[in-house]
């Protein structure tokens, strides 16, 4: 069964004077295991759609199902709880939290759950992307693809089935990319994970199950790799 | 355990603190206006204390005296002894201490006349303290004699003064008190140097407080004087020394208010850079709702930075009231220590609680805000 489904979703935004329908009636569906990749041009509607997959926007029509379980009506409050136990995100620029060490971002998503302690599975994490000899350093003395490790470990901190990238290799140089994607594969395995990312980065594609490409709110195409 | 560990247990502690620690420059001053709002508040509530207390101290027991002298309507030039009797009855445990006085003239060894007012009375440990020597409690012979007339006359303890004919060993030199009508050239003799007088020339009742003394103003009058009739005339102090409190007290209030000002304008000031700071941390407050830390955890985060801000401010200013406060003390009452007494060490709490409260209340409206941006927005920044 797919983890995540989106089944004729529209979205509209109302932009001044004028409303933006941003998706226009969008199927899309990924299972564990599996990375899917999203393309297309600036302002195509890959970041909505990353959104409302993310459970940070709601859609304006249609149906977003997680693990089966119809969330569409969910409350804000029941959307953050879902967010927190089952999608971890990883952002362009990495937001990790500059007055945390790697061990307390990766910590963060869990900080305030006092029932369960992720402190070893944080520095299990952090050793498994390479970080081990990182642990109590502070964001700005990592660099690039070292921020992005520690962003990928605290991605997965609470056991997510999902796992949202946004350009995570934007920011990066080819080969610090390359290695990115090779640990988002790793770990898609090892964590049994869906992987959803929106890239322009061509070599995403090397790594990628299937790729769909949106352009104006539309789906046009869906490749298996 | 350090404290970095115990502060994990306080997730929101831990981010609060780290928070204020990105940038100091800020925080400090965000603190300072607190800390100035709370020396304001706290100074001005002690400079309050200390002037009421001083106050009380200068008017000593001048409300809790009760001074009784023949009225108009007497029958006679001044109150007998059934009239003291009577008066005994209403003032219960209070001492009642009549007294006839008169006047002479002193002369010094070397010819110097002073001219000195005589009271005759029993009691004289009730009136009057002394600095040399001692007053007793039934003065039988012997005389007290004020310190200014002591020295001027040349007179020490044991050298006789003469009155009416009769020698008196000086036993005792009257201190010259603080309060109103001391300073006077007075000569105290036992009663019995006044007996061809008949009758007493005043009553002096000593009452625990201000309190006993109204009430026993108010029974002598009402046992002695019928209508409009004045047979005897009474004065109390006591109303005049409410009167005096209860100014002291507005005097107080409105210090307090000069004083809250400073604390609001220091509120202000914190919801400044408190609202400053989450629009600046905005994207970051959307990651961490985006990976799921809840509105109240959020909400949490930043009433507690306020709330550090305003114990770490409340705690400065508090030190720096108290040396203010001691300071203040060892000027107007001639001792630095008064201040630990509850009167003016309750306003440092004071001054503490309302900053506290203060930083509580302005964090509150940046924090609801924060918790309840929409994540996808708050993301784009």
């Amino acid at each position: 069964m797919n983890v995540i489904e989106l089944e004729d979703v529209v979205k509209r935004y109302q932009s001044g004077e004028e409303i933006i329908e941003a998706l226009k009636g969008v199927d899309f569906q990924a299972d564990r295991g599996e990375m899917v990749t999203v393309i297309g041009p600036s302002g195509s509607g890959k970041s909505t759609m990353l959104n409302i997959i993310g459970l940070l926007d709601t859609p304006t029509e249609g149906t977003v199902r997680l693990d089966g379980r119809n969330v569409t009506d969910f409350s804000e409050d029941e959307l953050t709880e879902e967010r927190r136990s089952g999608i971890g995100f990883v952002f362009q620029d990495f937001h990790l939290l500059p007055m945390l060490t790697a061990t307390e971002n990766v910590e963060l998503p869990s900080m305030w759950d006092t029932s369960v302690d992720r402190h070893e599975r944080a520095i299990d994490l952090l050793e498994r992307v390479g970080l081990g000899d990182r642990l109590d350093h502070t964001p700005s003395q990592l660099s690039g693809g070292q921020k992005q490790r520690v962003a990928i470990a605290r991605a997965l901190i609470n056991e997510p089935d999902i796992l949202l990238a946004d350009e995570p290799t934007g920011n990066l140089d080819q080969d610090t990319g390359e290695t990115i994607l090779e640990e988002l594969t790793r770990l898609k395995e090892e964590e049994n994970v869906a992987i959803v990312a929106v890239t322009h980065d061509e070599q995403m594609l090397e790594y990628t199950d299937s790729t769909v490409r949106i352009v104006d709110g539309v789906i046009q195409e869906v490749a298996h790799a | 355990m350090s404290v970095a560990d115990l502060l994990w247990r306080f997730p929101s502690a831990l981010m609060a603190w780290r928070n204020l620690g990105r940038n100091r420059v800020r925080t400090g001053l965000a603190a300072l206006g607190i800390v100035i709002g709370v020396i304001a508040i706290a100074s001005l509530g002690m400079a309050g204390a200390a002037i009421q207390q001083q106050a009380a101290t200068d008017l000593g027991g001048l409300a809790s005296e009760v001074t009784v002298i023949a009225g108009e309507d007497s029958e006679q030039d001044g109150l007998t002894d059934d009239q003291v009797a009577e008066m005994r009855a209403i003032a219960g445990d209070a001492p009642v201490v009549p007294q006839k006085s008169n006047a002479t003239r002193l002369t010094s060894r070397s010819g110097e006349e002073v001219f000195v007012s005589v009271t005759g009375v029993e009691q004289a440990s009730v009136l009057y303290n002394v600095s040399q020597g001692d007053a007793p409690d039934r003065l039988e012979s012997g005389a007290l004699i004020s310190a200014s007339t002591a020295e001027q006359l040349e007179l020490e303890i044991g050298d006789p003064v003469e009155y009416d004919g009769r020698l008196y060993r000086i036993r005792g030199i009257i201190e010259s008190d603080g309060g109103f009508g001391g300073g006077g050239n007075e000569l105290v003799l036992p009663l019995s140097a006044l007996s061809d007088q008949d009758y007493y020339d005043s009553v002096t009742i000593e009452a625990a407080d201000g309190e006993q003394a109204t009430a026993i103003s108010e029974g002598l009058e009402a046992r002695f004087n019928e209508g409009d009739e004045e047979v005897i005339s009474v004065t109390n102090f006591a109303g005049v020394q409410e009167d005096i409190d209860s100014f002291l007290n507005t005097l107080n209030l409105a210090l307090l208010g000069i004083g809250s000002i400073s604390l609001v304008v220091a509120s202000v000031a914190i919801l400044n850079v408190m609202l400053m700071s989450t629009i600046e941390r905005r994207g970051e407050i959307g990651v961490l709702r985006a990976v799921g830390i809840r509105r109240g955890e959020v909400l949490r985060m930043i009433l507690t930075e306020a709330a550090f801000l305003g114990v770490i401010g409340g705690l400065l200013g508090a030190l720096v009231s108290l040396g203010v406060g001691m300071l203040m003390f060892d000027l107007i009452a001639g001792d630095a220590l008064l201040v630990f007494g509850w009167s003016s060490f309750r306003y440092l709490f004071y001054g503490f609680g309302f900053a506290v409260f203060a930083s509580l209340l302005s964090g509150l409206y940046p924090a609801w805000k924060a918790a309840n941006d929409r994540p996808v927005d708050a993301l784009r920044g």
